[in-house]
């Protein structure tokens, strides 16, 4: 990446310029925390110089605001849900202004347009943004530059800027940034085609282990979820929805909830029927009183077991002389964040607020328009406990729109939210997938893969989307090629894996001591996927198999090149986070559906891995100067073939199907 | 309805809800103390954790009348300035992501700390591992407790 790179057309737009602070719409509420900080502003070093004339913020753009205190706000447009975007946003933009750390304050924006693009998912947040970031920052730091230049009458030439100061660098003269800011707003927004970029080789902040900005807000529960949200006035409701896939509710009797101390009204809604109270406990016990009686939809007798035979069945394909044709299946699955789904709505007559935890903030926005019935609405960010693509939904948004029905029925504001088994029974699912894979034998070049999925129930965004079921036939495969073959696995990929690739197989299989002795009843697997052929990574998984047939996972080597690395305990982060999220999927949790229902509905049936199942993770990150190219979704695919050829390594058995379960191991 | 007096983070509050109303929604919807979180309703999870005289309670299904008269402390109440030593070894080893889960891990590491200040490895899986983390950052809280179960043993 060059320091002067040729900004195209697309970059110069991304840029949204405005002539004012009032697009700048910080996230505020009553008892809501404080925003992130870092420590105390900066005292300005510049007491003694008149005070110069101005406003009091210079906002050259939608992203930054520099008030003439010096504190710097940085506004994120894409959701936090713990990879970090608000950290690497700050810290992207604070580079190119050459702000200093401890002044940077961040506030989340809301769904404007004025923001292009807020769709946080596909791992493509900081890859979208970087460059856009960086032109942000360096059009800020100019602005401060040239006014400081008109102040000392000097040349531009000779002024630079670092930690939150212009230093004259014939005088050692300094300026801050805040002392600046009212005579910096006055002048001529620059031409960013002619604003030059820092050279990556001086950042000092890109590149640096940050911590989170809201990680002191998590520790002492002041942290504000989309579930944290309070309104005076507000009242709690919870729905009643029919437990199959696309069943109704074609009557209901209220009278018993009704009863119910603190139930309020009982909302009659197109998907379902609300009841609200003044405490989520006390609608949650109206909606046990409530009398429904459901009726069946359209796929009633859907059962999953029985598709999942005959997409198997109509997959078949006859094996040539010298080929090996397998066939590799990926159950539905769950995104199940911790967060459950929840929206608090606030419906008045001329006016609609919403605030959600979602990856996609404009289109929860049209969801709650549309059921508002008011262009007026304001759509406003929490922080997302866990989204995983689960709070990235096509088409209307049930929950929001419900939130806002019933604030309108109501009256009053409201808290919506769904309990575990309503979003188990009412997701946007991972689908059960059937993919064959065929070589020839003589030739893995010959290696071709065809997939199909259930399309019998709403699908979703499940982190990694069809890179999960891809990457675990692929590597799956691959292995068993190479077994097949008589070749080592990791000798197979250095045959046909090429640069990048290669280089994070070499380093996985290096760091994990690949053909080295291991106790008895343990065994390796290795596997490489580029998520959307993008960021490269392979690990190396090492487990033992008890007699029982349970897998334990010791350690996993990762090694990922993602390109330039704007924050490396982020990268760690989230290679650690997919090979967690990855394990459950390998070894513990599927969802199955009979007569058109989910037969799994909490944590006790759908069990997420835990701390002591567990391997010890290593993460090595390969120096690169490539574009940043996203880390979110990269490790979660790895892990699943990874695993299962670890089994294979340790056992002899091959698992075709995920969860690797015990009674599959012990059968052989 | 009638008046249950509990004792939350060193105050004491009267209450006005239902006898078997679970204490995570007398602090959330009553209190406004929404540090606690929902994660399950039905005490698999570990998110609504807090402590309960000494004890980690799962407050989804602990009914508010079973608690009144006991020492009841919530991620709120940890330290007045987030200084606990577990918020801090929090911070170290850069626990957190999402964050979601986070109090109830870290209340979870607070009563077993405050029962057994040195903790063995094994002792420490025992206590945490049922508490969920669909981030995955459980070997970063392995580290965190580890690590005051180091400074407390030096």
């Amino acid at each position: 990446m060059s320091a002067h790179p040729a900004l195209s057309r697309r970059d110069f737009l991304k840029v949204t310029y405005t002539t004012g602070a009032g697009l700048m719409i910080a996230f505020a509420l009553p008892g809501c925390s404080k925003e992130a900080s870092n420590g105390p502003a900066p005292t300005p070093t510049s007491t003694l110089l008149p005070a110069l004339k101005g406003p009091d913020a210079l906002t050259p753009n939608v992203f930054v605001t520099i008030g003439h205190d010096g504190l710097v706000s940085v506004t994120v447009p894409r959701s936090e849900m713990g990879q970090g975007v608000r950290t690497a946003f700050a810290m992207i933009l604070a580079e190119e202004l050459d702000a200093d750390w401890k002044s940077i304050r961040v506030k989340q924006a809301d769904a404007d347009p004025v923001f292009g693009d807020q769709h946080t998912g596909g791992s493509a947040s900081i890859s979208g943004s970087y460059m856009t970031l960086r032109l942000a920052g360096a059009t800020a730091r100019s602005l401060l530059i040239s006014a400081a230049a008109k102040v000392w009458g000097v040349a531009r030439a000779i002024c630079t800027a670092e930690n939150g100061m212009v230093i004259r660098s014939d005088t050692g003269a300094k300026l801050s940034f805040g002392y600046l800011v009212p005579l910096a707003a006055t002048l001529p927004l620059p031409n960013p085609i002619g604003t030059s970029l820092k050279d990556p080789k001086k950042f000092h902040i890109v590149g640096t282990r940050m911590a989170s900005v809201d990680t002191t807000d998590i520790v002492t529960g002041h942290a504000r979820f989309g579930m944290d949200i309070r309104l005076p006035g507000m009242l709690h409701a919870v729905v009643a929805h029919n437990p199959t896939i696309d069943g109704t509710i074609s009557h209901f009797d209220a009278a018993k909830a009704m009863q119910v101390p603190g139930v309020r009204k009982i909302v009659p809604l197109d998907t379902g029927v609300a009841v609200v109270g003044d405490t989520t406990w006390s609608a949650m016990q109206g909606r046990q009183a409530l009398t429904v009686t459901y009726e069946d939809g359209p796929t009633a007798d859907y059962s999953s077991h029985r598709e999942e035979q005959l997409m198997l069945q109509t997959a078949f394909v006859k094996p040539g002389a010298r080929e090996l044709v397998q066939y590799y299946v990926v159950p539905f699955l769950s995104h199940a964040p911790m967060e459950p789904m929840n929206c608090v709505a606030d419906v008045r007559a001329d006016r609609c607020d919403v605030w959600v935890s979602s990856q996609d903030p404009p289109t929860f926005k049209d969801s709650a328009e549309e059921a508002a019935g008011t262009s007026i609405t304001n759509l406003h960010v929490p922080l997302i406990g866990g989204g995983f693509g689960r709070r990235l939904q096509i088409g209307p948004v049930d929950y929001v729109a419900e939130a806002v029905h019933v604030s309108k029925a109501v009256g009053a504001p409201i808290k919506l939210f769904w309990t575990r088994e309503e979003d188990i029974q009412h997701e946007y699912y991972h689908p059960l997938s059937v993919t064959m894979v065929r070589a020839d034998l003589g030739d893995i070049s010959t290696l071709q893969l065809n997939r199909s999925e259930s399309s019998a129930v709403p699908a979703g965004a499940w982190r990694s989307v069809e890179n999960v079921p891809e990457a675990f036939a692929h590597e799956c495969f691959v292995d068993e090629f190479a077994h097949a073959t008589k070749q080592d696995p990791v000798q197979l990929r250095r045959e046909f894996v090429e640069s990048r690739g290669l280089t994070v197989i070499n380093l996985a299989a290096e760091k994990a001591g690949w053909g080295t002795p291991l106790p008895a009843g343990h065994g390796r697997g290795i596997a490489y996927h580029a998520t959307w052929d993008v960021t490269h990574v392979a690990q190396v998984a090492e487990v033992s198999v008890d007699h029982g047939g349970n897998v334990r996972v010791h350690r996993v080597v990762c090694a990922v090149d993602c390109g330039v690395v704007v924050n490396p305990d982020s990268v760690e982060a989230q290679m650690e986070s997919g090979i967690i999220f990855g394990m459950t999927a390998a070894l513990k949790s599927s969802l199955s559906f009979e007569k058109g229902r989910v037969q799994q509905s909490n944590f006790h049936d759908y069990p997420l891995l835990r701390m002591d199942e567990a391997p010890v993770i290593e993460v090595y990150i390969v120096p690169s100067q490539e574009d940043p190219s996203g880390v979110g979704e990269m490790s979660n695919p790895v892990i699943m073939p990874a695993v299962a050829n670890a089994v294979f390594a340790a056992t002899g058995v091959r698992v075709r199907r995920v969860p690797i379960l015990p009674k599959t191991i012990l059968a052989g | 309805m009638s008046g249950i007096t509990i004792s939350v983070n060193g105050k004491s509050f009267s209450v006005d809800v239902d006898a078997y109303t679970p204490l995570l929604w007398v602090f959330r919807d009553v209190l406004g103390l929404t540090g606690t979180k929902f994660g399950c309703g039905m005490g698999v999870c570990g998110s609504c954790t807090v402590i309960v005289d000494g004890q980690a309670t799962r407050s989804c299904i602990t009914p508010v009348s079973a608690v009144a008269g006991k020492e009841i402390t919530t991620i709120e109440g940890l330290s007045p300035d987030g200084s606990h030593p577990l918020q801090k070894a929090w911070l170290e080893e850069r626990v957190t992501q999402c964050g979601y889960c986070q109090p109830g891990q870290i209340m979870t590491a607070a009563a077993l700390l405050g029962q057994n200040p040195k903790p063995s490895h094994q002792e420490i899986l025992d206590a945490m591992s049922p508490v969920l983390c669909r981030c995955g950052t459980y070997q970063r809280i392995l580290k965190a407790v580890e690590r005051v179960a180091q400074e407390n043993a030096s």
